[in-house]
Order: C-alpha cells, then structure tokens, then sequence
C-alpha cells in the first residue's frame, strides 16, 4: 500500500518549495473565486432604478474583504514556511492538542493521489450516465468505485453489494417515498 | 401558563400515529448516523435533509428533530468505544469514558452518556418551550438594523472564536457570503454573477452546499488523508447495560452541573457543543481533585457524564434560538435554518404567529425525541456498537450513493450533481488545510439575510450607515457581541487548559 503514496520529501524537510506551494493551495483558489467575482461586478447590469446600496454593494464589500484576507493568509503562510512552522498534511494541531489522541497523523498520512482520483472519478462518471445507464446501474457503479478509492480489492463482491444497495435505494425512495429517481435502460421494457 | 397549553396542543398533534412513526424513524436514523465512525449529526443532517422533501413540513422537521438529536446520542458510542470522536462536540467525552470502557466498563459508560444526554435535552427542552415565546417577542421588535447586527453577530461569532486561525475562519466565511450572493438580486432582480446562465439564477442551492460541504467533501477527506490513521481496537461492551444506585447517584450532579453550563451556549454563536463540552468536563475535574479520592484519569463517570449532559442541552437551547431568532449557532442549526427554508419557512417571531401549529408540534417532538432516544439508546447501545463493523470501503460507498441520490432526488438535475462535486472537493481542500465549514455554511444560510437587512436599512435612510447603529437594541447587540467575544475567548483558554493539564 505504500507505494500509492504521492513521493513527497520527508517530515524533517519543511522548508522544500512543496510545502509552500500546498499550504498556498486554498489561497490560490481563492484568488481565482476573486477574480470571477471581480469579473461579475465589473458587467453586472444594474437596472437604471435601483437605489444606493445596489446590487454590486455587498459583493463589493465581499470581494474587498476577501482580498485583504488572502493577502494576510498568504504572508503568514509564507512566514510559517520560512521558519519551519508549516503543519504537515492531515496533521491536525488542534487535535494533537488534546492529550495523545491522535498518533502522529502527520508522519503516517499522505494525499493518496489514486484514492482522490477513484473518487472524484466515479463520482463524476456517475453523474454523466446517471440519465442514460439509470439509478440501480450508475449507483452500484459509484459504490464500486469508490470502494475502490478506500482500498477495497474485490471488484465483484463490491459490485453485488453496490448493486443490493441502489436496488434497495430505489424500492425505498423511489417506489415507496415517491423521489424520482431515473430507471435508465433497466426501464426500457416496463 | 400560555406555553404549556400551546405545548399540550403541540403534543396532540405529535402524538399522531404517523407523526410519531416520523419521530421514531429520525431517531432510529440519526443514532446509526451518529454511531459511524467519523460521522456526526452535522453529517446526519445534511444526509437526509433532501430525502424530507417527500414529507409534508410538520413530519419532516419533526423527523429532523429526531435526527439531530439522534446524531448527538450516537457520537458518544464511538468516543467511548473507539477513543475516536465523532465531531468536536464528543472529544471530551473520550477522555474519562474511553478509559471507562478500558476498565471493562464499557456499558455503564454508554449508560451514563445516554441518560446525560437525556437530561440535558430534557432540561433544555423545557427552557426552551418557557424562553423562545419570550425571544419571539422580544424580537418582534427588530428591524433591518437589528437584523443585520445579529448576523454580523452569528458570522464574527462563529467564524473566529471557534476556530484556530481567525484568518481561516473569516476566510471560509467570506466564501461562504459569495457563494450566496450568487443568482437573482431580490432587491433589484439583476442577475449577478451567473455568466448569464439561466442554470445559475437561483443561485446554488443550500441543498447542493451542505450535503458537499459536510458529507461528500467529508468522504473525499477520509479516503485520501484520514484513512492511513489507524483506529484503535474496539472495546467490546460486556456485562450489565445499567447503573447502579451508587453510580447513578454519582453521577447525577455531573448531570446537573454539566447542563447548566451547556444551556447559555445555546443561545450564542460560538460554533455549537465543543466550548461547553470542554468547559463542563474542566469543571468536573476540578471538583474531582478536591476530593480525598481523585478519580480523575481512571474512567471517573463524572467526567463522562458532566460534558455529555452539557453537550445536549446546548444542543436543544440551540433550537430554541433557531426557532425564535432565526439564528443558527453551530452548522448543523444552520442546516435545519435551510430545512425551513426549503419549505418556505423562515424562523423568527413572525413563525411564532404564522405557524404556532408547526412550531409547538415541533417542541413537543423534542421531548418525544428525547424519550424515544433514550428507550432505544439505553438498552441497546451494545447493539449500535455493532454498526461500527461495517467495512469503511462498504461506508463511505454507501454515504456517496446517499449523497447522489438526495440531491439529484431533490432537483433532477446533472448539473446540481457536477455543482456538488465541486463544493466537495472544495470541502476536501478546506478540511486538508485547516479551513473550518461551520463558517461557510453559516455564511451561505445567513448570507441573504445580512445583506437584504443592510441594504433595506441603509436604504430607508437615504445610504446612510449610521442608521446601523442609532437603535438601543443594535447597539446593545454589538457591545453583547463584544462581551461574548472576550469572554468565550477566555473560557475556550480555559476550558483546554483544564482538558490538558
């Protein structure tokens, strides 16, 4: 299982660029949830009637505020990152806190890149067939997959107990609680 | 007393047959969501939030009350057996009763978390049918400018006194209002940052927002970082589930004290059960060491019992605030606010008058809850444990089906699907980094609130802002807020330096 781990330098190593770049991550979406707001402001088209505050005022207020926000949060991150005080990945200070709870998350857990990528992936390859494969298929799929992403290694037995699930989903919200939930190609014949 | 013939009223209608089926069926629902490991009653909420949609509003939220209840009763079977807390709520709980369970007391440790947890709820329950007319009314007298300190109240509130980082928080926060902000304006009825997409005029529904935020983003979370931490071994629960005279009458002060600690935490914004939790569990522990026997540090009851009671009477004040106010403390009130919402509700006094039906049906339901909880929690937490079996794979599969099915079961639509895969990688990265929800979420619900009440406010005064401050109650507001800043700051330091030392 190892070997799934992304390569990443050893704890001792908190200065390399990598650490930086990561604990910037949230930082850098957040510039790119900026911009798009920026953008929006910028062609928003108010109606000529609309009184002070308009629609742009509490965006505006927003976006101002989020920009001094990830300027400060980026200092700091580069500040920790300078003197060695980064927390590692899934290592939780608040926790470590408290008494000897959790043992040295930090050392032992890593981004497992493959387990995010069977997640995302199913998740996203169900969200596209749903309309056409139909629940109980598209579902039991997902449940596989995911399975997967969380280290299961027996496909079949993961597809039959996925597929036992979705069928009894959709007996229960479906037939009895009246959601509706798409059949797909299972509801061809019916 | 007006309030208790409007709460036998409410009983009438509970007492339903089918409205107490809901009862059952949310408290059966939110323990087994609750007893998982690494999920809690946030998570519990936000799950079945889209599956009530079937139901008419009375049954869901009263089936919601069962689930956020039943949540809370279930963390604590993992603290006590696993050592692993199921939200922040039960880390204190893990301190005396796991150690409990190691000395092979495991069941009277879940029967001492169970009647703590009923105490607390019941207590709070009868404050809450006594103080929330009260609340009602004296809100009825708020305006725009009241309305929008409350929510600056709730977002400072939760955002930086809970959290680690302030920066964090506020961050999370801010995220939290853009998201809501996106869609139609209700003022002006500009489209706002919708890249003139008609999928984007109702904005992102809340729906969409919470179940990615606290379920999906959650498995995400646990499949790529948590699940290299091992687990300790389950202890497995033996001998008699019940207390005896000497234990119970142990434990009964505990009950008490950790109660009324948890009570005034309902009615602030300071992130929920974790502060009062912590503070109940020091103040036990510093009138443990007093005493000639300390038993502290060897599976004391009191120190399991104390933090469990507080918790729960937190919890039920919290609905109180909600009901009355309209403001959600912690993230799992903010995810019943937007229950209401999805039925074209909005809690506050006007609720007291519009709907004093649903109101009192749903009071009384808690005291059901209570009860149910109790009856199934009590005898059978050996058989909750059992939940903690289930295969993590087999789990998370499982919560990630749920996720998909509520919400394309509530919208029938692949983009709400692909809306929701972006919110849950997005709450990968928050929880990966350190950002707290709760703010976002609490963002995202009062969000439209804040906003409409600034600008109705600002408006009628021809875009002045010091109208925001002219009124006694604003003001007032704004120096509690003040006090209540320094003040949780204070007892947070407190409450973990007493937990640590």
């Amino acid at each position: 299982m190892s070997s799934s781990f992304a390569p990443l330098g050893k704890v001792e190593d908190r200065r390399a660029p990598i650490h930086l770049l990561r604990e910037l991550t949230m930082p850098i979406v957040l510039v790119a949830v900026i911009i798009y707001l920026v953008y929006g402001l910028v062609t928003m088209t108010v109606p000529g009637n609309a009184a002070f505050p308009g629609p742009r005022f509490f965006p505006l207020i927003i976006v101002i505020a989020m920009t001094i926000l990830v300027i400060l949060q980026t200092i700091t991150a580069v500040r920790d990152w300078r003197s060695g005080d980064l927390v590692e990945l899934g290592e939780d200070e608040d926790q470590r806190r408290q008494s000897g709870l959790v043992v040295e998350a930090g050392t032992s857990s890593r981004m497992d890149v493959p387990s995010l990528l069977w997640i995302i992936g199913s998740f996203l390859a169900f969200a596209v067939t749903l309309e056409i494969l139909g629940w109980i298929i598209a579902a039991a799929l997902l449940f596989w997959g995911v399975a997967r992403g969380f280290g299961s290694r027996t496909p079949l037995k993961d597809l039959v107990i996925g597929l036992t699930v979705s069928s009894i989903a959709y007996i229960g919200f479906d037939m009895l609680l009246g959601l509706s939930l798409p059949s797909g190609i299972l509801g061809w014949g019916f | 007393m007006d309030s208790l013939a409007s709460l036998i009223d409410g009983f009438g209608h509970v007492l339903s047959i089918q409205n107490l089926l809901w009862v059952v069926i949310g408290c059966f629902l939110g323990t087994a969501v609750g007893v998982m490991p690494g999920l809690g009653s946030s998570m519990a909420v936000a799950l079945l939030l889209p599956v009530t949609f079937a139901l008419e509003p009375t049954a869901a939220l009263i089936m919601f009350s069962g689930i956020y209840f039943g949540g809370l009763f279930g963390d604590s079977t993992m603290a006590i057996l696993l050592n692993t807390p199921g939200q922040a709520s039960s880390i204190a709980s893990t301190f005396e009763g796991y150690k409990m369970a190691q000395n092979g007391r495991a069941p009277q440790a879940l029967a001492t978390a169970a009647i703590g947890a009923f105490i607390g709820g019941m207590i709070a329950s009868v404050v809450v049918t006594f103080l929330a007319p009260w609340l009602a009314e004296f809100s009825s007298q708020f305006g725009p400018a009241e309305f929008f300190a409350l929510a600056l109240f709730a977002f400072v509130a939760t955002s930086s006194v809970v959290t680690d980082s302030a920066i964090k928080g506020l961050l999370a926060l801010v995220l939290g209002l853009a998201i809501a902000v996106i869609g139609i304006d209700g003022v002006s009825g500009a489209p706002r940052f919708t890249l003139g997409s008609p999928l984007l005029f109702d904005g992102i529904s809340i729906v969409t927002v919470t179940v990615g935020m606290l379920a999906l983003g959650e498995v995400i979370y646990m499949g790529v970082i948590a699940r290299k931490t091992d687990e300790g071994e389950m202890l497995r629960p033996k001998g008699r589930p019940w207390l005896s005279g000497k234990e119970f009458r142990e434990a009964l002060p505990a009950w008490l004290r950790g109660t009324a600690i948890g009570l005034p935490f309902g009615v602030i914004p300071a992130g929920g059960s974790e502060i009062p939790t912590f503070l109940a569990y020091g103040a036990e522990k510093k009138l443990d060491s007093r005493r000639p026997d300390p038993q502290f540090g060897t599976g004391a009851i009191r120190g399991l019992a104390a933090p469990e009671a507080a918790g729960n009477s937190t919890t039920g004040m919290a609905m109180g605030a909600l009901l009355a106010l309209g403001l959600p403390i912690s993230a799992t009130a903010a995810v019943i606010l937007a229950a209401f919402r999805m039925f074209g509700l909005q809690p506050g006094p006007l609720l007291f008058v519009n709907r004093p039906d649903l109101v009192w049906a749903l009071m009384a339901s808690f005291f059901v809850a209570m009860i149910v909880l109790l009856a199934i929690n009590l005898p059978f937490a050996m058989l909750w444990a059992k939940l903690l079996l289930i295969p993590k794979p087999y789990l998370y599969a499982g919560i990630t089906m749920f996720c998909g099915l509520g919400i394309y079961a509530s919208s029938s639509s692949i983009a709400d699907l692909i809306v929701l895969l972006v919110i849950g990688v997005l709450a990968f990265l928050m929880r990966t980094f350190d950002y707290p929800l709760a703010p976002l979420i609490i963002g995202m619900v009062l969000g439209p609130l804040a906003e409409y009440s600034l600008r109705d406010a600002m408006q009628s005064a021809d875009g002045d802002a010091s109208v925001l401050v002219s009124s006694p109650i604003a003001i007032g507001l704004y120096v509690v807020l003040l006090l209540v800043l320094g003040l949780t700051i204070r007892a947070k330091l407190a409450g973990r330096a007493g937990a640590r030392a």
